[in-house]
Parts: structure tokens; sequence; C-alpha cells
């Protein structure tokens, strides 16, 4: 598996300056440290960004730092593919300013997707839970099947959270719960809340709860220059 | 006018199931207009022996006398690792931001807007630096392409 980054910069005597520039190198991608190609692609994407009036508009986060291996050897691929040549993207790597894509401007950059720490927590179920029983955590709910305590822990494992996954050993009482993104809302409190409980006498208690402390240090974002429709492409070849 | 020309080309025949090639060219031209671009540092290379951080460009000031001039124009940044040994590479940062690392072989081409850094202290705006993995020596290129390079006058004492 292979994959080759060329790059060409060329101007002709008497442009930029006096002789003729013409630069080209190529590259493999490879993991970081070694010669093995680097195997997986978020794909060339395509986002179109508006807003309702210039007051509106927002930047857009192309890639989170949990996204690929921290201090891998990854490699991102922007262009904006507006035709107006006023109009811009500017580029940031979590809170600083790399510059701006202009109409038609494409850039190629390494990254180091530093990630920050996940919050995470432990959830026991005990007591005496019955067919029927629901647990609702993070806007799903689930429902137990029978009196047997793994086997609804089974269930809540199964279940497909929007921000969390869960670690669970079979026969097993707990769940570990971890966010699927670092930092958190707060960045400060943990999750202590049981989540919504409907069950007469089972219990579903959350221990050894931690925030997510840090957020991440390295989300690539592109905020347009107008609310008006936009279009930028972007590719992450990464760890 | 000054025509540059950055063209790239991304290739694998074997990273998808359809063959990856995806290719893009632009002229350089002024922030928002249809100018071609017409600075630059020249290319610069350096056998780099120390892991210590350097500035590539002229360090940008804000010291109430040499604000940031370029801030916010067009330049456009290329630096290559020359290195051939596959475990080397050069830690690249902004605003003292690590954006991330190249490898031997691995080039950048960016745009920099030359911005005032917004979490570190002050004099550290903008700059774009770079750490060598090893002070046994690594060739390094680089090159500018601008609307300017904010060089520093004689004998500037920074307050």
């Amino acid at each position: 598996m292979a994959i080759s980054a060329s790059i060409s910069l060329t101007s002709a005597a008497g442009d930029l300056t006096s002789n003729a520039l013409t630069l080209s190198s190529v590259t493999s991608l490879t993991k970081a440290g070694t010669s093995t190609a680097l195997a997986q692609t978020t794909g060339l994407a395509r986002k179109t960004t508006s807003a309702a009036a210039a007051g509106n508009i927002q930047a857009t986060y192309l890639f989170r730092g949990d996204d690929a291996t921290t201090n891998g050897a990854n490699k991102v691929y922007l262009k904006n593919t507006s035709s107006t040549s006023a109009e811009y993207y500017t580029v940031h790597v979590d809170q600083e300013e790399l510059g701006r894509l202009y109409a038609g401007d494409w850039a190629f950059f390494p990254w180091n997707a530093a990630a920050g720490s996940k919050a995470y927590f432990t959830l026991t179920i005990a007591g005496s839970w019955v067919s029927g029983d629901t647990w609702e955590f993070d806007g799903v709910k689930a429902t137990a099947t029978n009196a047997t305590e793994s086997d609804f822990c089974a269930i809540i494992d199964s279940t497909n959270y929007p921000n969390w996954t869960t670690d669970y050993a079979a026969g097993e009482t707990t769940i570990v719960f971890h966010a699927r993104q670092s930092g958190g809302l707060t960045q400060s409190t943990a999750v202590t809340a049981d989540g919504t409980k409907s069950s007469s006498s089972g219990t579903a208690v959350i221990s050894s709860a931690h925030a997510g402390t840090t957020k991440s240090e390295s989300d690539i974002s592109v905020r347009p220059s107008v609310h008006t429709d936009m279009t930028i492409e972007y590719a992450l070849f990464y760890q | 006018m000054a025509t540059t020309t950055a063209a790239i080309t991304l290739t694998s025949a074997d990273l998808l199931t359809d063959a990856l090639s995806l290719s893009a060219t632009n002229t350089l031209y002024k922030a928002g207009t249809t100018i071609g671009l017409d600075q630059t540092t020249g290319m610069a290379r350096a056998y780099l022996t120390s892991t210590s951080a350097i500035d590539l460009f002229p360090a940008i000031i804000e010291d109430g006398t040499n604000l940031r001039t370029f801030n916010g124009t067009s330049s456009w940044v290329y630096i290559c690792n020359k290195s051939e040994d596959e475990t080397e590479y050069i830690t690249v940062k902004i605003c003292e931001q690590v954006i991330g690392k190249l490898y031997a072989g691995d080039f950048l081409w960016m745009p920099w807007s030359q911005p005032a850094d917004v979490t570190n202290a002050a004099n550290h705006h903008g700059d774009i630096t770079i750490a060598p993995s090893v002070a046994t020596g690594m060739w390094v290129d680089w090159t500018c392409i601008n609307e300017g390079t904010e060089y520093h006058t004689e004998n500037l004492v920074i307050a």
C-alpha cells in the first residue's frame, strides 16, 4: 500500500524572481518513524458552509484531535473551491490561526492530532431489576428483558450511545463508560447522575467518575469569510 | 504580474478500492485579489545540528513600533524535511501550537496569516518554528512566497 504526494512550485524567469522557479518534491505517506504506508483516510469530503447572516458565521470543525493517532504522521489536505477571489476560509489548529485559503487555494500539512483526556465512569447494575425496567442515558433507553443483572449489563453495553463508548466483560455487573471526545462541556464536572432509571428496586449507581479535564489541543476548523455558500474540500490521511 | 503556481498530486493505487488520483493547482495571489504574489524569502537550505526550535522567518514582533505589518496578507510556506532516515522528523509549530511532524521526505504547503498569538506570551506572534528530532544533523528546505516579510531594523531593541 502506498500513497504518493507530490508538489510543484513554478514561476517563469522574470516573474517572481529573475530566474525561473521550478521546485518539485515527492514523498510517500508513511506511518511515523517507519516505511509502512499510511492505511487510513477519511476520503475526500466536500462541505458547503453558509449562515443566515454575516453575524451568524460559525467555524466548521473538520477534524477532531481524537480522530487520529496522536503524534502520528497524519496529513491534511484542504481546498477552497470558491471562484470568487475575495472569499476565503481561515484555517485554525485549535485556537491558533494558520492562514487563509482564498478561492482555489489548497493546503497540505502534517497534523499531530493531540487529543485531550476523556471523561469516564463506572455503572453498576444491582438490586432487583425485572423485565421491562429501563435505564436511560445520553438520550438512549436500554430495557431489561429479565431479572439477571449481567444480562441487563450486556443490553446496556450493546446499546449505541452517541457520545459514549462502553467496556463490558461478559457475566459482570459493571460497565465502564468512556466519552467519545476529549474534554467536555465544563472540563471539570464528572458524570454523577444515575441517568434516568425506571425500576422499583433495581439500582444503577455511577462511581469512579472522572471529568474530561483537557480538551483536544489540535482540532482543525475553518471559518468562512462570508455567510453565503462556500464549499471546502478536505481529506485526512492518518494512522 | 508575477505568476507563481502551486500544484499537488495525491495518488494511490491501493489505499482504496478505487484508485486515488487527486490533483489541485492554484496561482498565488495577493489576499482577495487576482494580483500575483511578487515577493519571496527565497529558498533556504539549512543543516540543523540542534534540537532547539528555530524561527524560519524573521520573528513577528509587536512592541509598539514594529506592529504586524503583514498580518492578514497572503503568505505561503513550504517546508521539506530532506532527511533520508525515516525515524528523523521536524516538529512544526505556529505560535507555539504544534501543527505536526514532518518525517523524512515529507513536505508541507500552507497559508500563513502572520497572525497574532491568542494563547501564549508576547512576542510569539504567529512565528513558524521547526525543531529537529535529533542533533546529529538534518537537512531542511523552506521558503515563503508572500506579499511582504517584516524585516527588522538594525539593532532593534525589543521592549
